[in-house]
């Protein structure tokens, strides 16, 4: 009995150790990691007869596709390919001609036709024109165009509404370009419409607001976020946020400070602008802020999104994913909020702070188109200073510019060449052709001989080739930009200019780390009159100074293909006029483009005493005071430009060693120290 | 486990009470259950990887023995598919959802071979491009096998030519996949769309809402943003061997080598190469080939044959024209040939025109232009034309070489798409390798000049020196646009003196200590800076005037993207020993600035704690030394640009105002700046120091002018 009762007894204790180990068991077999398997062939099987596999296309088939004949024209459905007839644009290039307005012009009408007639491709002859302009009516003429005279089934017209159109369109658009502010994705056709930006009302025409970014990083405990509004106000949301910022979904907890009342500008890092809509006008707010616009889904195109690259400086995003976006933005990294917040400024500057510039812009755009394989490279559009001050017919090659040695790792070439004004002379400048002829850098020396005379025939003997130009006597002429200069560097001299060779060598030796700038010796600073309400400017020897004169000066070349190619003409007319000018325009001109101030070297003070007594008013007279109708001047160009692009400087560079205590024996620029 | 410890502590209990002819019985017992145990370990164990072994098997099966799967003749037919579709509107984006590595995850159906009612097969089951895509696309990152986890699907049915499969069953057998609802979140890859005699530039089979990658879209039927334009790949591409050849000039100006063209551009080429004469070469298929020579390798003109697609690499211009289709394989070989594609098809989408410049690497013609294309060619100048020759072949290796390369850079742009903020940028997609190599992007690009109103923050590092510290503090304090100062206490043995000790200034001083005495310290970007300029100045820089200081600061505005500091030094090259050598004698060059005492943006000392390359913050902290070499390194290499030295020479107190117990300037000091600067260098991989001559003076320094009108009179003065 006893043994029966221990044999089930034991047999019940083996049935429930069966059970456990059963039950154990694959337990322990989760617990234990499979390990991974030989050629872990997950997913994607490979296939025993992969070897075997027939091509996608018969061989052959890829070759011969059979012919069908060239496709006829859809209407409706436009391209540049078919629909712009290039061929009148073959001798010079893009002429542009707008329409006149029939009855009252509305203000912003004025300013895009100021805007046109100022642009370098303008051309009062619609025979002549290859790009004809119609201006679609705006809301203050309340009558819509008729057909225009050229029309032609609308080819090679580019349509232009700054605001959208307030009565239908009487004519079928055919094969014209549409150019128009916030189009839809669904009807815009990239590479032929072209996306404007939406502007306010009161949009100067020419130079425009600059940017409101004073310092490369965000502040400190500046706000992350700031959200559109209805009537163009920012809802400021703060560094903590929840998703509520979306969807209106916490309207009641919003307290009355944190709104900003009418069009102030968002102060935060990143701006949430909706995608839908007409808030479209945030969008240029945000910019010009330096607030990085982080856009919902966007319906429309942003603007002239054929050039801009917008990764560089929005962010485009999925207004379904809220949380996402917002950790995306709050985890972004310091390097790239740098970057953006950058690039918003650089495009609102370059593309979009004037009519002015939106214009040209647009035209810049056919241009390219035009061009084709000369047009802008995406980098010119892309970095500082921008297309439009970026001309593509100085050359093709970025690294000939001088803004994009950095990007290109390129250097400027290790060579100058000098440019000697003369006008009225009657000896050679042997002394100052000998000086600047000693430098090892100097590759050339052309004189401009802008005189009545006849150049002489008595010119020294120099190390390096000397050529006589034949200049068209304006003052001008000398920044042409003469095929004969052949290094990235000119040395701008009048004749009248007296230097050392050490002076030159240390100048451009300096002049190579700063390619993009002018490097002078001579220097006169701007100032603001409040006794006359204006600009005036000195060359009286001051704490800092804004422009150095052409006199002496190195710079560089493509800054002559500036001057004479895109500087308006009314600018160089005046220039001509009153000689002063000459150099306050190129100084403005090189300052609007790189938005920094010249370099000043120094220079011997012997030269002073040594100069004989000024010629000519304005010219080698460095140190007079400049005369009143020299004053003018600045104001006219100040007007021209639209702003004051001239930017004060308080330091010179140096020798390293200059006037230190050690041996002079020591210092490669010892001249430089002579008293 | 736990139970057979409980067994082993209570039999021994048992056993002794037994009597001895129990024990066989209780032996015989444990040895059942002893083989129970084993008998289910392996029960338990072996089913699995019999199992895996049995997948494995699978896996390395035949593609005849895949599952059959019957339409029926009424299954339903997805939807045409929608013009109007885009990203926000089309695509579900919830199943990407948030994802650290910002990756999108992709799933592959299985692969299924399809007949209709009457057993006839819909397609062949798949081609050997598609399954290597397939393949590429499971060993890249972007692969999950979790159907419930992925956010976009790529049907393993072969659509890559439409001439290949039957439009309507193709379709209903995309319907039928299990997650298609409506085509969403669909990829699918087509390289030959359409068909005789209309020859449509988007795939015919309906797809509904599925993304589209094609090859020979036109502005008609892609959808910007949201299909993909992919290129048609070229077998060519794995079956020849063509070594590359570099840019330069070549025989012949412009090729024509497509075979099947319509008569009208056959005409066309034909006059352009009567007007060019040698410059010009149309070459057409050849008639009389001997018997096994691949007609796909051979050109001909007249008489002449010619290798394809060797001669390509002898002209500078290669024609791509449209045929009855917008895409070529042609346009993989010319760019592969290094030669510039001309492109004559109006309306069509170029390969990943969403990301690639095209123009850096093409021309493109108007087809009514055709006539003039010499003319347009040739004003194009010559360092262009190399230019884009490289461009072109840049191209090919990255984007058209393989089909894996068209699959994963059709992923990385749907990628980008849906994580807009880690996208790839503008130069990753275009630039090629020896750009990326040479080229600087400057962190601090604007050109601006930062307000002077906003001050700089004095950062002092110190150790124990308080005397000397409480100098420089008022000294520094008296600079006009200090606006805070920072004390970084670096000895943790001992306790910064009390507040009441610290000197009175008239802005705010706050102490930080800091958990380990290390020199990285200084260049930690601590919340408390709160202007961009920063200020780093040792303890026993007494010697530093006001003037000087204020100057300092404003020539850093003039150039907020450098290192504008005091002291300055040379790196030089020393031939015999062929290495790098330090130099601080009195020089006419500079290339680093001592950070003893020097102004940078603040920008940097996030870059130098986060994002030093290599090991060198560690070796700096080793070393206790070179921190201020290691970041004029970091500071040139980032930015492109040189340091400026601010003011004369001046006899400082410490002649290398780096170490902080006051190490003298002795001869092994000077071999360790040597050795950092060699260590640094080969770290970077490059020596990025710029050397420069000058040196920033204030305008009127030394100038015969009256000092008092001076704004920094007080400079240079020892």
């Amino acid at each position: 009995m006893q043994s029966w009762r221990r044999k089930s007894l034991w047999l019940a204790l083996l049935a429930s150790w069966l059970l456990v180990l059963l039950g154990l068991f694959p337990l322990l077999r989760l617990a234990v990691p499979t390990s991974p398997r030989a050629g872990a062939p997950q997913g994607w099987p490979r296939w025993l007869d992969a070897e075997l596999l027939q091509s996608f296309a018969k061989p052959g088939e890829l070759l011969e596709d059979g012919p069908r004949p060239p496709q006829a024209l859809r209407g409706g459905s436009c391209n540049w390919g078919a629909c712009f007839d290039t061929s009148k644009c073959r001798g010079g290039g893009l002429k542009v001609f707008v329409y006149p307005a029939a009855g009252p012009v509305s203000e912003t009408r004025r300013k895009i036709l100021a805007s046109v007639e100022g642009s370098r491709y303008h051309t009062l002859s619609a025979a002549e024109a290859c790009l004809l302009l119609l201006l679609s009516p705006d809301t203050s003429t309340g009558e819509c165009d008729p057909v225009p005279p050229q029309w032609d089934g609308g080819r090679n017209h580019l349509v232009l509404s700054l605001h959208p159109a307030p009565c239908p369109r009487t004519f079928q658009l055919g094969q014209a370009m549409v150019a128009e502010a916030s189009p839809t994705v669904d009807t815009f056709r990239p590479g032929f419409d072209v996306a404007l930006p939406l502007l306010p009302e009161a949009h100067p025409l020419r130079g425009g607001v600059p940017g409101q970014l004073r310092q490369h990083s965000p502040r400190p405990g500046v706000a992350l976020l700031a959200l559109a509004e209805d009537g163009g106000r920012w809802h400021v949301a703060g560094t903590d946020f929840s998703a509520c910022p979306w969807d209106g979904r916490c309207e009641q907890d919003r307290g009355p400070k944190q709104t900003h009342p009418g069009a102030t500008l968002p102060n935060a890092t990143f701006c949430l602008i909706p995608g839908r809509g007409p808030d479209v006008l945030h969008f240029l707010q945000a910019l010009q802020a330096g607030c990085i616009p982080v856009l919902l889904s966007p319906r429309w195109e942003l603007p002239f999104s054929e050039v801009i690259d917008w990764t560089k400086a929005a962010i485009v995003a999925d207004e379904r994913l809220p949380l996402q976006v917002l950790t995306a933005l709050q985890e972004m990294p310091l390097t790239r909020v740098l970057a953006l917040r950058q690039q918003t400024q650089f495009l609102w500057d370059a593309y979009f702070s004037s009519v002015e510039k939106v214009i040209h812009t647009t035209l810049e755009i056919i241009q390219d188109r035009i061009f084709g394989p000369s047009a802008h490279p995406s980098l010119l559009w892309n970095s500082p200073p921008g297309a439009i001050l970026a001309l593509p017919t100085f050359s093709p090659s970025p690294s000939d510019f001088p803004f994009y040695h950095l990007q290109q790792g390129s250097r400027p070439l290790g060579r100058f060449s000098a440019l000697i004004w003369a006008g009225a002379l009657g000896q050679p400048p042997l002394k100052l052709i000998q000086a600047v002829a000693g430098s090892e850098h100097c590759a050339q020396i052309l004189v401009l001989w802008s005189s009545e005379k006849p150049p002489p025939t008595g010119w020294p003997k120099t190390a390096v080739p000397l050529t006589v130009i034949d200049g068209h006597r304006k003052v001008s002429d000398r920044f042409f930009p003469y095929s004969a200069i052949s290094t990235d560097a000119i040395l701008s001299l009048d004749a009248h200019s007296s230097l050392s060779t050490s002076e030159v060598d240390f100048a451009f030796v300096v002049w190579q780390s700063f390619p993009e700038r002018m490097v002078g010796f001579l220097t006169w600073s701007h100032f603001w009159d409040e006794a006359r309400g204006g600009w005036g400017y000195t060359a009286k020897r001051t704490n800092e100074f804004s422009m150095v004169l052409t006199s002496a000066a190195f710079y560089h070349r493509y800054y002559h293909t500036l001057f004479t190619h895109a500087l308006p003409k009314a600018l160089r007319t005046l220039a001509d006029e009153a000689p002063t000018c000459v150099d306050v325009l190129m100084n403005f001109l090189v300052a609007s483009v790189t938005k920094l101030p010249p370099i000043k070297v120094p220079y011997g003070m012997w030269h002073q005493e040594a100069r004989p007594p000024p010629l000519e008013p304005g010219g080698p007279g460095l140190r007079q005071e400049p005369q009143p109708a020299a004053q003018n001047c600045i104001n006219q160009m100040a007007a021209g430009f639209g702003h004051m692009p001239l930017v004060s400087s308080r330091l010179r560079l140096d020798p390293v060693l200059f006037k230190d205590p050690v041996s002079v024996l020591r210092k490669k620029y010892r001249s430089l120290e002579k008293p | 486990m736990c139970a057979s410890v409980k067994y082993n502590i209570r039999g021994p209990a048992l056993i002794p009470r037994m009597k001895t002819k129990h024990r066989i019985y209780y032996i015989t017992l444990f040895s059942i259950v002893l083989l129970g145990l084993i008998a289910t370990g392996m029960f338990q164990f072996w089913p699995h990887s019999i199992e895996s072994s049995s997948d494995w098997s699978v896996q390395k099966r035949s593609i005849r023995d895949v599952p059959v799967v019957r339409l029926p003749a009424d299954s339903p037919v997805p939807e045409r598919g929608d013009l109007s579709c885009r990203m926000h509107t089309c695509f579900d984006v919830y199943r990407c959802g948030f994802n650290p590595k910002n990756k999108i995850k992709v799933y592959i159906y299985s692969l299924k071979k399809y007949v209709d009612d009457a057993g006839v097969p819909v397609s062949s089951t798949i081609s050997q491009e598609y399954n290597e895509l397939l393949t590429a696309v499971a060993d890249s990152d972007y692969y999950t096998e979790d159907i419930a986890r992925a956010c976009l699907f790529i049907p393993s049915i072969d659509l890559l030519n439409q001439n290949a499969l039957r439009v309507k069953e193709t379709a209903q057998a995309l319907a039928q996949l299990s997650r298609w609802d409506r085509g969403t979140n669909h990829l699918l890859f087509n390289m030959l769309p359409g068909g005789p005699p209309d020859y449509n530039t988007a795939l015919d089979v309906p797809r509904d809402r599925a993304l589209l990658a094609g090859g020979g879209f036109s502005t008609w039927t892609y959808r910007q943003g949201y299909d993909v334009s992919i290129p048609v790949y070229s077998p060519l591409s794995a079956e020849v061997d063509l070594p590359e050849k570099g840019p330069g000039p070549r025989r012949y100006f412009l090729l024509s080598s497509q075979m099947a063209l319509h008569p009208e551009y056959r005409e066309e080429l034909a006059a352009l190469q009567a007007r060019h004469g040698e410059a010009v070469l149309v070459l057409d298929k050849c008639t009389n080939l001997s018997e096994g020579i691949p007609a796909a390798r051979k050109r001909c003109h007249k008489h002449q044959v010619f290798d394809y697609p060797q001669v390509l690499q002898e002209a500078t211009f290669c024609v791509v024209l449209r045929g009855a289709r917008l895409g070529q394989a042609v346009l993989s070989d010319v760019l592969r040939a290094g030669c510039i594609p001309v492109i004559i098809a109006d309306s069509y989408i170029l390969p990943f025109s969403e990301v690639l410049d095209w123009k850096r690497a093409s021309v493109a013609v108007p087809e009514e232009k055709m006539s003039d294309v010499h003319g347009i060619l040739q004003s194009i100048p010559q360092r262009q034309i190399e230019e884009m020759q490289r461009q072109a072949r840049w191209f090919w290796e990255a984007y058209f070489q393989s089909i894996k390369a068209i699959a994963l850079a059709t992923l990385q742009i749907i990628n980008d798409r849906i994580y807009p903020y880690a996208a790839i940028s503008y130069e990753d997609w275009n630039d090629p390798p020896s750009v990326k190599w040479g080229s600087v992007s400057n962190p601090l690009f604007l050109p601006l000049i930062p307000p002077q109103s906003q001050g700089f923050t004095a950062i002092v590092l110190t150790y124990d020196r308080v005397e000397s510290l409480f100098r420089v503090i008022t000294e520094v304090s008296k600079v006009p646009s200090l606006s805070k100062l920072l004390v970084v206490w670096n000895n943790q043995n001992k306790n910064p003196p009390e507040d009441s000790l610290w000197p009175k200034i008239r802005v705010p001083l706050k102490v930080v200590r800091t958990a380990e005495n290390k020199l990285s310290n200084r260049f930690f970007p601590y919340d408390e800076i709160e202007t961009e300029a920063v200020l780093a100045i040792d303890d026993d820089i007494i010697m530093l005037t006001s003037d000087e200081l204020q100057f300092g600061y404003e020539v850093w505005r003039e150039f907020p993207d450098r290192l504008v500091g005091y002291p300055g030094r040379l790196h030089l090259w020393d031939h015999e020993m062929s290495k790098w050598k330090y130099e601080s004698e009195w020089t006419n060059e500079v290339s680093m600035v001592l950070t003893g005492a020097a102004f940078y943006h603040k920008y940097f000392n996030y870059l130098y704690t986060y994002k030093m390359p290599g090991d060198i913050k560690n070796w700096v902290d080793a070393h206790m030394n070179c921190e201020d070499i290691a970041m004029n390194f970091l500071v040139a290499n980032v930015t492109g640009k040189a340091v400026i030295k601010v003011t004369p020479r001046k006899k400082f107190k410490c002649p290398e105002c780096t170490a902080i117990d006051g190490l003298s300037l002795d001869q092994t000091h000077m071999v360790e700046r040597s050795e950092c600067i060699n260590k640094f260098a080969s770290v970077f991989g490059t020596m990025p120091l710029k050397v420069v001559e000058h040196r920033a003076d204030p305008v009127l320094y030394k100038d015969d002018f009256p000092e008092k009108l001076k704004s920094f009179p007080n400079i240079g003065s020892l």
